[in-house]
């Protein structure tokens, strides 16, 4: 398993449109990916459980793959965060 | 922030036929002008297609969240709608939509993400989507989500919980129906809204809800008394109160909250007595009980002190006018005419004790819905009616343990109906206190007394017949110390009332031929110092043994001289019902000492009733003040082994 931190920078954080965009991106790897924050794991394909953790602007995300494609999964979804999911 | 806040019953439409994905958000919208959350429509609507236009909003499950943040909203809030068939909405999982919210969000700030986040995490619920899709009225819909909102959240309270609550408020109206319900919410409403945690206890018809506990009171920054009625206040004693009107709760909450916050509402100080204070979860079922019997016991005392000792003038009276208690027998203290009118008078007042008794101790269990079941329980313990006879002509009355039986079962029962009353529309709310819980309550309390008092009235009948036959066995010492021990048993009840028959019928001598009718004048006096011995007894306990019993329960003992010595048993019943496993047998044995010596000595009582003033009748009268000052002492000397030292706060104050 392979994990990374990272601050989440986009000023509304995973409101809807980006968590649909990460959720449909980390949909397409084999890998088990959790994002982990407040103290809350949930699964990053489910649009459902992004939104429902709250991530907001500010929000130090612990990023955790594990599986045959994890190190690819890993490096996709901190390069969204990092971007900002698109709309820094 | 409650979802249940920022949705309102007219913003929600259920069971909707909807055409496409343009007619819903058309029609949401027309929701969200509707109640008045946002100003222009268009500029609404224009938003929430840019953003459909970056992807939609549906979040599969077949749930849909439309959402906009806009200068043009004026109130955050939601709208919802629920369409059976769904509507194609082109959520990721291909399927139509039938649960549809619509947030409409301010510019500034995170509500919109954390909206959605509480929605999002609340429908992932299988149960709430199926709850919301089968939800027939607003009504439903919105409780739905609040039972969900409340489990899965904790409450409105999840980081400021630690900190406990900031201002405590005390509701209360003359009716106890509406306003205070009004005040309440609209001060814990003001309080989420100021992000100030406010907890209000409302002091209803139906009793006292949300009770403040000591240690929330301790914790606090200050309590609001919104009450056009006095409320228990002692409690606040060193902490800020701020008294203000019912009506000032429900028009100005944040008013009345600021000024708790400035700090500048003075310190109150408590006057006069301190009431019991309501602990927290930490109170066991045991002090409860005794919280409810002392409750009973102390709104009973001032009845039997001041009925008793207008008894005991009426006594005193008749002695002073001459009159022969052997010849006036049981209208003993009603010949002379000014003794009749204190006889009567104090009768009256005696007569409450027993209901007063078991209508407090419900009430203490289940607040001013207990009272009217509690007394009249206890009315029905007094007279032993019957369903056969109930006009209780001739019943035998189950007496004070029948009505701490009445008080305690009446107070629980109570809790139950309004338990079971709790399913009721709210539009029931308001009768439920006036009608549906006297109702309900007298029904089931007077079949319960009228099921319990033919078994006492068995009992007695029983116990007549068996000391009839010790007295055919000439046991008779044995037979004294029985019918004097019978009298303090139950002071009143069937034990006492079964030797009381008993040895007065023996004495007027009719229905028995005697060998010697000086032993049945000597089973009366038995009966009699049976009955006198209790109240002397925990007199002298209270004299003697100052450290078994708190301040008020020593004061009240002196009473207890003048009762005893005027054979009014009923005196030591407040302290029976208090510590009945320590006051009861020590109260028996020493009878039953008196009782036996009576006979021992062979003095005689030619009176049913009068104590000290009828002992110019009573022969061999010098030695029956010696066995009723023996039972006594035994019966002191007892009860200070069995009663445990009273508690240090109770004995200081």
């Amino acid at each position: 398993m392979v994990t990374k931190t990272v601050t989440v920078i986009n000023a509304q954080g995973f409101h809807m449109r980006p968590a649909t965009v990460f959720a449909g991106e980390m949909g397409k790897f084999s890998s088990k990916i959790t994002l982990e924050t407040n103290g809350k794991t949930v699964d990053a394909k489910s649009l459902m459980n992004i939104i429902a953790a709250c991530i907001k602007c500010g929000a130090e995300v612990k990023v955790s793959c594990e599986g045959e494609d994890e190190a690819a999964a890993l490096a996709k979804a901190v390069e969204m965060i990092e971007s900002g999911l698109g709309e820094a | 922030m409650r979802i249940v806040d920022l949705l309102k019953p007219e913003a929600i439409r259920l069971n909707q036929s909807i055409a496409d994905k343009s007619e819903a958000i058309e029609r949401l919208i027309a929701l969200h002008d509707s109640v008045g959350n946002i100003a222009d429509k268009d500029v609404f609507r224009e938003e929430i297609l840019k953003r459909e236009g970056l992807g939609s909003t549906a979040v599969g499950e077949g749930i849909a969240i439309p959402h906009a943040k806009s200068g043009t909203v004026t109130s955050p809030g939601l709208a919802a709608m629920t369409a059976p068939d769904g509507v194609d909405y082109g959520a990721p999982d291909g399927k139509p939509s039938d649960i549809l919210f619509m947030i409409a969000a301010p510019l500034d700030g995170d509500l919109h993400l954390e909206v959605l986040s509480r929605l999002m995490t609340l429908l992932m619920d299988e149960g709430l989507r199926t709850a919301l899709k089968t939800a027939k009225t607003p009504e439903e819909f919105l409780s739905a989500i609040d039972r969900m909102e409340s489990e899965r959240f904790d409450e409105p309270k999840p980081e400021p919980k630690q900190d406990g609550y900031r201002v405590l408020a005390v509701t209360a109206c003359p009716t106890g129906i509406a306003h205070t319900y009004m005040a309440a919410e609209a001060l814990e409403k003001a309080g989420r809204e100021m992000n100030y945690l406010l907890k209000a206890e409302t002091n209803g018809s139906a009793g006292a809800k949300n009770v403040l506990t000591a240690e929330e009171i301790a914790a606090c920054d200050g309590i609001i008394v919104a009450a056009d009625k006095s409320v228990e206040m002692s409690r606040f004693d060193g902490k800020p109160v701020l008294s203000v009107p019912v009506s000032d709760g429900i028009h100005k909450p944040k008013e009345l909250i600021e000024r708790i916050q400035s700090g500048s509402v003075p310190v109150y100080h408590h006057t006069g007595a301190k009431a019991a204070v309501t602990s927290g979860q930490n109170e066991s079922f045991g002090r409860k009980l005794y919280k409810h019997l002392m409750n009973g016991v102390s709104h009973m005392l001032p009845f039997v002190v001041a009925g008793g000792i207008f008894i005991a003038l009426a006594f005193l009276i008749d002695t002073a006018a001459g009159v022969d208690p052997k010849e006036a027998g049981g209208a003993f203290g009603t010949v002379n005419s000014v003794a009749a009118w204190f006889k009567n008078i104090g009768g009256y007042a005696f007569n409450f004790m027993i209901p007063v008794l078991a209508g407090f101790i419900a009430m203490s269990i289940a607040d001013r819905p207990g009272l009217l079941v509690g007394v009249v329980g206890g009315i029905l313990a007094t007279n032993g009616a019957t369903f056969t006879d109930p006009g209780a002509v001739s019943t035998v009355p189950s007496g004070f343990l029948g009505a701490l039986l009445a008080g305690f079962v009446a107070g629980y029962l109570v809790l139950c109906v309004e338990k079971l009353c709790e399913k009721l529309p709210r539009s029931l709310e308001g009768i439920k206190p006036v009608l549906i819980y006297p109702l309900a309550g007298l029904a089931i309390v007077s079949v319960m007394m009228c099921a319990v008092n033919p078994v006492m009235g068995m009992i007695n009948d029983g116990m007549n017949e068996g000391l009839m036959k010790l007295h055919d066995m000439h046991l008779d010492v044995l037979l004294g110390a029985i019918v004097a021990g019978m009298m303090a048993i139950d002071m009143g009840g069937p034990f006492n009332k079964a030797a009381y028959v008993f040895g007065s019928t023996v004495m007027l001598g009719g229905a028995l031929s005697m060998a010697d009718p000086d032993v049945a004048y000597s089973i009366m006096a038995a009966v009699m110092i049976g009955g006198m011995v209790p109240p002397i007894a925990i007199a002298l306990s209270t004299t003697f043994f100052k450290n078994r019993w708190t301040a008020e329960e020593r004061k009240n003992g002196v009473v207890n001289y003048i009762m005893g010595l005027s054979f009014i048993t009923e005196g030591a019943i407040p302290y029976a019902a208090s510590y009945p496993l320590a006051v009861i047998p020590s109260c028996v044995v020493g009878s039953a000492v008196a009782g036996a010596l009576t006979i021992l000595f062979k003095c005689t009582l030619m009176a049913p009733h009068g104590g000290i003033f009828v002992f110019a009748v009573v022969g061999n009268w010098y030695w029956y003040l010696v066995a009723l000052a023996a039972g006594s002492v035994v019966g002191m000397l007892m009860l200070a082994l069995l009663k445990k030292k009273a508690r240090v706060d109770e004995s200081n104050n």
